[in-house]
């Protein structure tokens, strides 16, 4: 059974091998989080995703970030920092090199992925503060399939599907590396829709996303992302449920899309 | 009818109030605040009928009015604006050139 399942992820994830028409280089958005409580919406932190391009002596890669910052008035009661990045190949999105570094009201985690496809391996590093402020690294070589890819990475990805193929009720898998264990991220598209945001009414593909074996998402259809059906799909909205409550993810600007 | 339960569901939602509106989640404070207000208009109502007088009705709307102005003032004034991000730049910086350094070191198969 295990390896049907594995079989069929692999299958349904010949996809994201596909070619890069949707990012370019310089690309920026910025978000707005809020929390929802009792249907009064408070906005909490900032979200940028930036890509630009990186040079080595022997390839040209795409650096992906995404960094979440929280307001002012949010930062003495909980200050959140977080610096997710992955570099990629500019052309398929596979990526190279992983980096999440979080400080959030205190506490402080690091984690490096370092991937070989040929071998199929990741060389994960976790590093955390103690409460004394020592620092202890923790590493560990991890196993992956084929297909498989970091947070920011496989964002991106989603983002590289070619939707307008897809028919209301599709679903595609994709594995996401995540605190050195393989998780499925199953991705349905539900049909599509227009919505104002802040850079203008989009007409939008609607994605419902949940991730299987775990009850951070909850809900099957409660988690949903709207990405523009243009050429971009650039993510404008998202709406998110988890256990203490939900939230939204709005868009406040873009610049430096491809098409 | 008793007023007290109105006098003691005041007062617990006037207090909450106040605790909320200092907060950083001071739009919350909007429900407890009408259910203060809510309470202590009753407690009027009521000890007019009974003609008694209570003092306590007093403490309930200067805590409402407190919470209702600390409200109102940060919903005006408050600006969206992100806090110092110096530190998450620099960790920025710090972590794209030890990402070079990997990445030199590392083989990219332009295959993948």
């Amino acid at each position: 059974m295990k390896y049907f399942i594995f079989a069929l992820t692999a299958l349904l994830n010949i996809n994201s091998f596909s070619q890069n028409k949707t990012v370019a280089v310089g690309e920026k958005l910025i978000y707005t989080a809020s929390y929802n409580m009792s249907g009064l919406l408070t906005d909490i932190a900032q979200v940028k995703m930036e890509t630009s391009e990186i040079k080595t002596s022997k390839s040209t890669l795409m650096r992906l970030k995404c960094t979440a910052a929280t307001y002012k008035k949010w930062d003495n009661f909980f200050k959140i920092r977080d610096l997710y990045e992955s570099y990629v190949n500019p052309k398929t999105l596979t990526p190279y090199l992983y980096k999440r570094d979080i400080s959030e009201g205190g506490y402080y985690k690091f984690m490096q992925y370092t991937y070989n496809h040929k071998s199929k391996l990741v060389k994960s590093l976790k590093r955390k503060k103690k409460k004394d402020g020592e620092i202890w690294d923790d590493e560990k070589t991890v196993k992956i399939g084929a297909s498989t890819k970091d947070l920011v990475s496989t964002l991106y990805t989603i983002r590289n599907m070619d939707i307008y193929k897809a028919s209301p009720g599709d679903q595609q898998n994709f594995t996401v590396l995540f605190d050195n264990k393989e998780t499925i991220v199953n991705v349905k598209y539900i049909g599509k829709e227009t919505i104002s945001t802040k850079i203008g009414k989009k007409e939008c593909y609607k994605l419902a996303l949940s991730i299987k074996g775990s009850n951070i998402l909850k809900g099957e259809n409660n988690n949903l992302l709207w990405l523009t059906a243009d050429a971009n799909k650039i993510p404008v909205y998202a709406k998110f449920k988890i256990p203490v409550g939900n939230g939204e993810l709005k868009i406040i600007s873009a610049t430096g899309l491809k098409n | 009818m008793s007023k007290k339960p109105f006098i003691i569901l005041g007062f617990i939602t006037a207090i909450l109030a106040v605790v909320l509106a200092v907060t950083p989640l001071s739009n919350l404070a909007i429900a407890p605040i009408i259910v203060a207000f809510l309470s202590g208009l009753i407690v009027v109502f009521l000890s007019k009928k009974q003609n008694t007088k209570t003092k306590t009705t007093q403490y309930i709307f200067l805590l409402v009015i407190i919470s209702l102005g600390l409200t109102i003032y940060k919903s005006v004034f408050s600006t969206t604006e992100v806090g110092n991000t110096e530190q998450l730049e620099l960790r920025d910086e710090e972590n794209l050139e030890d990402s070079k350094e990997i990445l030199e070191a590392i083989e990219i198969d332009e295959d993948f």
